[in-house]
């Protein structure tokens, strides 16, 4: 049935009444399935390490340590203060070598190469290795992201 | 007391219930044209060969496989010590894949070159690069789960590429990790894709395939169509049935000795906090694919070359699958072009395999 000067008939009418119904039902199942499967795994803001474990370390000593799940590199400079970065690839996330004798960081997924600073060098990486602020606080060593901050 | 039971009518009855008679009548009606092409198409039926023993092997896998960090190498250990014939059961998985992936791509390749895609093909044509995509994506995730130190590399490296898509990219990635990162969850959810969302998905796709060769029949040769050749043909039913199991133990005794003799190994369990180790490589299908990516400088421009061979990746891909439309008068010029386009490809993809194993 159609009314006069009506752009649809009133069948068409409802069954986009209730299509679009069915629509919204739809899509607010959808909604959760989605919050759900989407996690909230993020890497730390901060992490806590013991002091003691890396204050024996000389100029050019380079240490690991673990970043959230992935590792993260400690390297002590020439002034004693520490140095910290992600040790993971910037070109597709394999995790990187450190190469004593050449002084220079390695990912062997696709052969990039990084010098001590973590400055991409050679190969694929389109950026240095990613660096995290240290702060020594008492006994404890933190490392952070650039520009957390210490928590209250 | 003795029961009859009359085959006849219990037939009938069930006939008369699901009404299979239409079936079999179009089965044994059904004709299979024969030229010098024809040979090609006992490769789609390959492939559900080893689909079925991916199947079967996979469900005996899982019976005894873990996917958690701490237990999945160890269950794999065990698969291969401890089980009856473990370790064959895993090598005949494990090469299935292979076998699997490669008949995908040689029947891919006959029906490029035989331009079968042709009107009215394309949704055939489109379906089966959408099994394409999911067969290896069935490798990409099965290629994880044995949880060692390759195949953890090989998984940080495939699931990061999307993350060079701009805007929806990141948001892939963390579907395809379970976060930011590659962890425990992620093999988890690996799992579940590989047993489970990824079956489902190639049985709905895989039925409408084959539903569409069906309904269209077998494509015959472009030079017979276009001269309106009556081709010959060969009844499906027992014939061509036949020539196809004679194929099929042929290829089964191939598959058997090489599972046989080549049972995959299993690398020490991975370590998230490792280094990456030497040597990493994707599977075999991939490699001209990770070979491409090792070859694009850091950065091109403003982008990262990461950026550009990716969407150069999936422009091609997109290409692909809609080449029917795009190769729309196949016996023209332009299906000449095509023809050597997918002759160039097939070069490109061997020869950056091989270069990616040097």
């Amino acid at each position: 049935m159609r009314i006069d000067n009506a752009y649809f008939t009133r069948r068409k009418f409802l069954n986009s009444l209730l299509g679009g119904w069915l629509g919204a039902v739809a899509a607010s199942f959808i909604a959760p399935i989605v919050k759900f499967v989407w996690p909230p795994y993020k890497e730390p803001d901060e992490v806590k390490l013991v002091f003691a474990d890396f204050s024996d370390m000389k100029p050019g000593e380079v240490k690991n340590f673990a970043w959230g799940v992935k590792p993260g590199i400690l390297k002590r400079a020439a002034d004693g203060s520490f140095i910290a970065m992600v040790g993971v690839c910037t070109h597709l996330d394999c995790n990187v070598t450190w190469q004593p004798e050449k002084r220079q960081f390695f990912c062997a997924c696709h052969d990039g190469y990084y010098d001590e600073e973590g400055k991409n060098i050679q190969g694929p990486p389109p950026k240095p290795l990613r660096r995290l602020d240290v702060a020594v606080e008492g006994e404890d060593l933190f490392v952070r992201k650039p520009g957390a901050g210490a928590k209250a | 007391m003795k029961i009859k039971i009359d085959m006849k009518k219990f037939a009938a009855w069930f006939d008369d219930r699901l009404a299979l008679t239409p079936i079999f009548k179009y089965m044994t009606h059904k004709e299979v044209p024969q030229h010098e092409h024809s040979f090609w198409y006992y490769t789609g039926s390959s492939i559900l060969l080893f689909l079925a023993i991916q199947i079967v092997t996979g469900i005996m896998l899982a019976l005894y496989y873990r996917p958690t960090l701490e237990g999945a190498t160890a269950s794999i250990e065990r698969i291969m010590t401890e089980l009856p014939l473990g370790w064959l059961v895993r090598s005949v998985h494990s090469w299935g894949a292979t076998f699997m992936i490669a008949f995908v791509l040689v029947h891919l390749l006959a029906i490029w070159f035989t331009k079968s895609y042709r009107k009215p093909r394309e949704a055939t044509w489109m379906t089966g690069m959408m099994l394409l995509v999911v067969s290896m994506m069935f490798g990409f995730t099965g290629y994880l789960l044995p949880w060692d130190d390759l195949s953890l590399a090989a998984t940080k490296v495939g699931t990061n590429i999307p993350a060079a898509i701009p805007v929806v990219g990141k948001w892939v990635t963390q579907f395809l990790r379970g976060g930011d990162d590659v962890t425990g969850d992620t093999l988890t959810r690996f799992f579940i894709f590989h047993v489970c969302v990824m079956p489902l998905i190639l049985f709905a796709i895989l039925a409408i395939h084959v539903l569409l060769v069906q309904k269209e029949g077998m494509s015959i040769p472009l030079k017979d169509e276009l001269a309106k050749k009556k081709v010959p043909s060969l009844p499906f039913w027992p014939n061509f049935v036949l020539r196809e199991v004679v194929i099929w133990l042929v290829l089964f005794g191939v598959f058997m000795t090489i599972a046989l003799a080549f049972a995959p190994s299993l690398g020490p369990t991975a370590d998230l906090m490792a280094p990456a180790p030497e040597g990493v490589k994707p599977e075999w299908y991939f490699l001209f694919l990770f070979q491409t990516l090792k070859i694009f400088p850091a950065n091109m421009g403003p982008v990262t070359g990461e950026f550009v061979a990716v969407i150069i990746i999936v422009i091609t891909v997109v290409i692909i699958f809609f080449l029917p439309f795009i190769d729309n008068k196949p016996e023209g010029k332009k299906g000449k072009v095509f023809q050597y386009l997918g002759i160039i490809g097939v070069i490109y993809a061997i020869v950056f395999s091989i270069w990616s194993l040097l």
